[in-house]
């Protein structure tokens, strides 16, 4: 019952907020703002200023969302020591870090462990595809009756304004990670095809054939004639900002419509990502969020391995000289993406963010491969204010249970969230008007941030 | 042992002349300070440790986790100001919840009196009656202050001033404030509300600013049924000046898409305009009624409602129950029988088309909620885990409804099988079946019968006025209640006397949808024209048309129909968007414009349904409008091959596309944009003029 008794300030000349967010005295302010116009935008603006206890250094974030469940044991927290049962085929290695290693498949990632956080003591009670991504994605439990939104659609809602690219886009695919309540117009846009390929292209960005930008502007002024024949009250609809303004910002503007394109990319730039979907992903993720876009989510999907350790996250065909499974794919566009950053000075305002839904089972089942383990598992973040170069709790003997530093999904996600410059505690409404905070109960963990 | 030590403390300190009643008058305290909101100890996992019913619906848990639990740890009745439950909210202890008493010292000084008192349960008194003042309010200018108060009645003894115990929520901040005295002040014109909750009674006040400071004579305005009445008696209210009526093509273009999902045909554009009779309106209204066209749209609508979707491996099951809504509709049966056969139709689902209805969600709860939602227009679904904050259904109404849906097998064969049970979440133990707010029921047999009595007999008559709240928000784009699934005492109608005469009349006429549609249709309310000055700001009024996107099954159609290039649709006999009646079937045109994929509902805004950027996109630079404007085969090409003019051409697509004939001025505009002597150069001209009606909001609207 410590909890209940002892709850340390966080914040000597601050008060606590209030379960609903809001100090009384906040309230006051807002109260006399709103009667001078400000709008709800204003009111989450004012908040986040006043809630902000040090300096935002994140400005974007990039998910890599590894979909299935990738393996503890096989990445960020190998149990060498362990029994044959639990230990798995790989072996770890040294990082550029004294005293942490990881898997043998992660050579590259090795090199730049100075700038990650690896947390091994995550820890979840759901161990469902479904309902353990919608934890993971937003930071709440599944609701039977609330659909909550995705951190790409929460930073939408809360960041507004015109931006001529999306703020939230989703590589190639978005799957579980939606806007929820927040409705269609935070979900996120969805590239679809194949970056590594030579013919990708984002679909709709480019003109019709025989339409040229000529006729582009032609017909833009042509339905000018149409829609301005209104009334001069209508004006003010008119000058929001509908979805047809926003894809016309977008497909009119080279540069907007160039972040997509990855053949402006030089060739050895490339090629560091690795030539594989994920990496290219990665690279495109880096060439949006150069360009202001606030959320990018790379999906990658393969890891929910039941069987045949060495041949999914390790060759990826078998008879493979070279791995090419899932790890060695990760290894590179990660750490190319993490370097990347760092060379172009944008690790600093980029949150950079490696996780699935859960880990796996300590013990391998009987086809070579592990099942479903939500009970301990890690993740891995860099930049953004991040401190790098450290470890943050720890799973047990057999990687089987927290040992120490429990932190849930919902930690997480407050902790994302706070990294991002969102106060945490501002409410949404849903539709029908229930306020739901955008995080409830989690704590920040506080060694990770630098 | 420590309640009998409790007992003998309370004996010994509670005062004999004034005995307090934590039931009625410390709950009140909780839930004026927000400590047993959802946000708070309200939560339904509680908060720091202490969980409480949310807004205090069950007293006895509240008391058990107050004085009770924890050995008594939140309570010290020997020195009541050192307990817990007064040091942290008074800020003398830290609180997750920060100074909650900061400015209701009253609310501080009350918890204190009753610690002092041995924190009594007391009598336990039952509210029996709450009164607010004012219920409905009509101010002349904004700013008025006006006093709230409540009253309440316990165990019907004479009334006692609750005002300084009751929560008093405006339900739009920016339009309403309310100060520490329960006096309030609207801040701008319009209709306004405010929610006022006293222990678990919730009675919504109306307060209303006309939207200027003209008065407004009405009553020499034409009206063709109880509708225009009622309509008008709330502008009058309000003076907002009324728009003229629509033109004749304006409104034939909206009834069409209102009733068929369709542009009228330019022949029927030409004959309604040449048309001089008085009648030709409600001919029109009939003639479109009974068009197979209507079958096919409303036959969607219903779809959509009630979230019919073809499951794995069994696509006759669908067909048969698509063919039953279908023949339900186009025989015009009235929707009490639809909802009768819905409710209670057993059997082999590939022959019994409703029997479908309750295979569309999984298990009993979600039953009993797609009931709630689609026959009752009300959101059982909140009260799954707490009582419903803001209606009267309980944990128990809903659990009940569930149990009555538990014994349903809902495989291929529907049928009522002899177990069966859903848990009652509050209790733990099995529910008891029970008619909602009614009575409960015996825990055997099949009580779907008496569930469907109560629908269509219930005082409240819930069903006729979900129905017509649905039918009257597809004619406007706007429900009487909004939304059309939360019909709540607490959500008041913006007409509640047009609400209850609609529904009424709907009774009276065989729950015939096809009567109500056709007693909106000639209204001269449904005739209004575009805002005009003075009346722009109301958007719930109906002092002009309200203005709504087509929804994608009616904008594909429509382009399809001005273009006179067809869609097609994988595996399916229609081309058109509107019969693609199953949302698993695959329609890759529908599914980039954003369909609803309607296992999970469908946003009751039908029309919102967007699919955001990439639709827009889509219809920009994709192929579904490109593609169709250079079709060899399509209307445009065959007109230029035709060697028809310009004129002709521009003539032509505003009729098929506007539901009208350009005015000179827009004509002589287009012909001027469109002029070139360069055959290559006009043929794209008129595919970019083309292009841009379709792209235009005027095309795009109904309106």
């Amino acid at each position: 019952m410590s909890r209940f008794y002892g709850n340390p300030k966080k914040n000597g000349d601050r008060r606590a907020p209030r379960c609903d967010g809001v100090s009384r005295r906040d309230l006051l302010r807002f109260g006399s703002l709103t009667a001078l116009g400000l709008g709800l935008t204003d009111r989450f603006r004012l908040q986040s200023l006043a809630d902000e206890p040090r300096r935002i250094r994140a400005k974007s974030c990039i998910l890599l969302w590894l979909d299935g469940g990738p393996s503890h044991l096989e990445m960020f927290d190998l149990k060498p020591e362990a029994p044959a049962e639990v230990r798995g085929p790989f072996q770890p290695i040294e990082t550029n870090v004294p005293g942490i290693r990881i898997s043998e498949l992660l050579p590259e990632t090795a090199k730049v462990t100075d700038r990650l956080a690896i947390i091994r003591s995550m820890t979840s009670p759901l161990g469902e595809h479904g309902l353990a991504n919608q934890y993971l994605l937003t930071g709440y439990q599944p609701s039977p009756v609330i659909e909550y939104p995705s951190y790409g659609s929460v930073l939408s809602h809360l960041r507004g304004g015109k931006p001529v690219l999306p703020p939230y886009v989703a590589i190639p695919e978005a799957r579980s990670a939606g806007a929820g309540f927040l409705g269609s117009r935070n979900e996120p846009f969805v590239t679809g095809g194949d970056p590594s390929r030579a013919d990708f292209r984002v679909r709709d960005l480019d003109f019709f054939p025989e339409v040229d930008e000529t006729r582009l502007a032609r017909r833009h002024e042509y339905l000018a004639a149409f829609d301005h024949v209104q009334a001069n009250f209508e004006a003010q609809a008119l000058a929001s900002d509908s979805e047809f303004d926003r894809a016309y910002r977008l497909v009119t503007s080279p540069e907007a419509k160039g972040a997509f394109d990855l053949s402006q990319e030089p060739a050895d730039v490339r090629a560091r990502y690795g030539s594989r979907m994920f990496g290219q992903s990665c690279l495109l993720a880096r060439r949006l969020v150069e360009r202001g876009v606030p959320f990018v989510s790379v999906h990658n999907s393969g890891w929910d391995t039941h069987e045949n350790l060495v041949l999914q996250l390790k060759l990826g065909y078998s008879g493979a000289k070279n791995g090419v499974g899932l790890i060695p794919t990760f290894d590179l566009g990660f750490s190319a993406l993490v370097r990347d950053l760092a060379d172009r000075g944008l690790l600093d305002e980029t949150l950079v963010v490696a996780m699935g839904e859960f880990g796996r089972t300590p013990k391998l089942n009987t086809r070579g491969g592990r099942d479903h383990w939500p009970r301990v598992f890690s993740v891995v973040l860099a930049g953004g204010g991040v401190r790098g170069g450290q470890v943050i709790g720890s799973s047990d003997r057999v990687g089987e249970s927290p040992r120490d530093n429990p932190v849930t999904p919902n930690d997480l996600a407050r902790t994302i969230y706070s990294l991002l410059g969102v106060d945490a505690d501002v409410e949404l409404r849903t539709a029908d008007g229930r306020p739901v905070p955008v995080n409830q109960g989690g704590k920040v963990i506080r060694e990770l941030i630098g | 042992m420590s309640s009998i030590w409790l007992c003998a403390i309370a004996l010994l300190c509670a005062s004999p002349q004034e005995s307090l009643d934590f039931d009625t008058q410390i709950i009140p305290v909780l839930t004026k300070s927000g400590c047993n909101a959802g946000a708070c100890h309200g939560a339904a996992a509680g908060r720091g440790g202490l969980r409480f019913s949310l807004l205090g619906a069950n007293p006895d848990s509240d008391y058990e986790a107050i004085v009770q639990a924890l050995e008594g740890r939140r309570v010290n009745l020997a020195k009541p100001e050192t307990s817990l439950l007064y040091r942290k909210p008074t800020g003398q202890l830290e609180h997750g919840g920060d100074i909650v008493f900061e400015d209701d010292e009253a609310g501080a000084e009350l918890l204190l009196t009753w610690l002092r008192a041995g924190a009594p349960r007391g009598p336990s008194r039952k509210l029996t009656e709450l009164k607010i003042t004012p219920e409905r309010q009509l101010c002349h200018v904004p700013g008025k202050p006006i006093q709230l108060r409540a009253a309440a009645r316990f165990d019907d003894q004479p009334a006692q001033d609750v005002t300084d115990w009751t929560v008093f929520t405006p339900i739009d901040p920016t339009a309403i404030q309310i100060d520490d005295n329960h006096v309030a002040r609207v801040l701008r014109r319009g209709q306004h509300r405010i929610v006022a909750r006293f222990l678990n009674q919730v009675i919504p006040i109306q307060i209303s600013v006309p939207f200027s400071d003209q008065s407004l004579e009405l009553t020499h305005e034409p009206r063709a049924n109880f509708i225009d009445d009622e309509v008008l008696q709330v502008l009058g209210e309000l003076q907002l000046p009324v728009s003229p009526p629509a033109t004749d093509t304006a409104w034939l273009r909206r009834i069409s898409l209102d009733l068929t999902g369709r542009l009228p045909e330019p022949s029927l554009v030409d004959s309604f305009q040449a048309d001089e009779s008085v009648d030709k309106r409600s001919r029109t209204v009939d003639s479109l009624l009974a068009s197979d066209a209507f079958n096919d749209y409303w036959t969607l609508r219903f779809a959509k409602l009630l979230r019919m979707h073809s499951l794995p491996n069994e696509p006759e099951s669908f067909t048969a129950y698509a063919a039953w809504l279908r023949n339900g509709i186009s025989e015009g049966t009235g929707f009490d029988k639809l909802a009768r056969e819905l409710l209670t139709a057993t059997g082999d689902t590939h022959l019994v088309g409703a029997a479908n209805f309750g295979r569309m969600v999984g298990d009993p709860r979600a039953h009993a909620e797609l009931v709630g939602s689609v026959f009752m227009g009300v959101q059982l679904g909140c009260a799954n885990c707490h009582n419903h904050p803001l209606d009267k259904w309980t944990q128990d109404d809903f659990h009940g409804l569930a149990a009555v849906f538990a014994k349903l097998e809902r495989g291929r064969n529907v049928q009522i099988s002899a177990r069966g049970s859903v848990t009652n979440l509050r209790t733990g133990e099995p529910a008891k079946p029970r008619i909602p707010a009614t009575r409960d029921l015996s825990d055997e047999g099949d009580h779907r019968e008496a569930v469907f009595e109560w629908l269509v007999s219930s005082e409240k008559n819930y069903f006729a006025r979900a129905t017509v709240n649905r039918l009257w928000r597809a004619m406007f784009g706007r429900g009487l209640v909004e939304p059309t699934d939360d019909l709540r005492d607490t959500n008041l109608a913006t007409h509640p006397e047009l609400l209850e005469r609609l529904a009424e009349d709907f009774v009276n006429h065989g729950f015939d949808v096809r009567h109500t549609l056709r007693l909106i249709a000639l209204s001269h309310t449904y005739a209004r024209s575009e805002a005009i000055a003075g009346n722009e700001l109301d958007d719930r009024f109906y002092s002009h048309v309200i203005r709504r996107p087509l929804e994608p099954e009616v904008l594909v159609d429509a382009i399809s129909d001005v273009t006179g290039v067809a869609e097609s649709f994988p595996g399916q006999n229609s081309v058109r968007a509107v019969n693609m009646i199953d949302p698993a079937a695959p329609a890759p045109v529908l599914e980039r414009l954003g369909r609803c994929q309607r296992a999970n509902g469908c946003p009751e805004n039908m029309e919102a349904e967007d699919g955001g950027l990439p639709a827009q996109l889509y219809l920009l630079n994709g192929d579904i409008i490109n593609r169709k404007l250079t079709d060899p085969a399509g209307r445009l090409r065959q007109l230029i091959d035709h060697q028809t003019d310009n004129e002709s051409i521009v003539d032509e697509f505003f009729v098929r596309g506007l539901g009208r004939h350009p005015t000179t001025e827009e004509l002589n505009g287009w012909l001027d944009r469109l002029k070139t002597e360069n055959a290559e150069e006009r043929r794209k001209r008129l595919e970019d003029f083309v292009w841009s009606l379709l792209n235009s909001r005027h095309f795009r609207e109904n309106r």
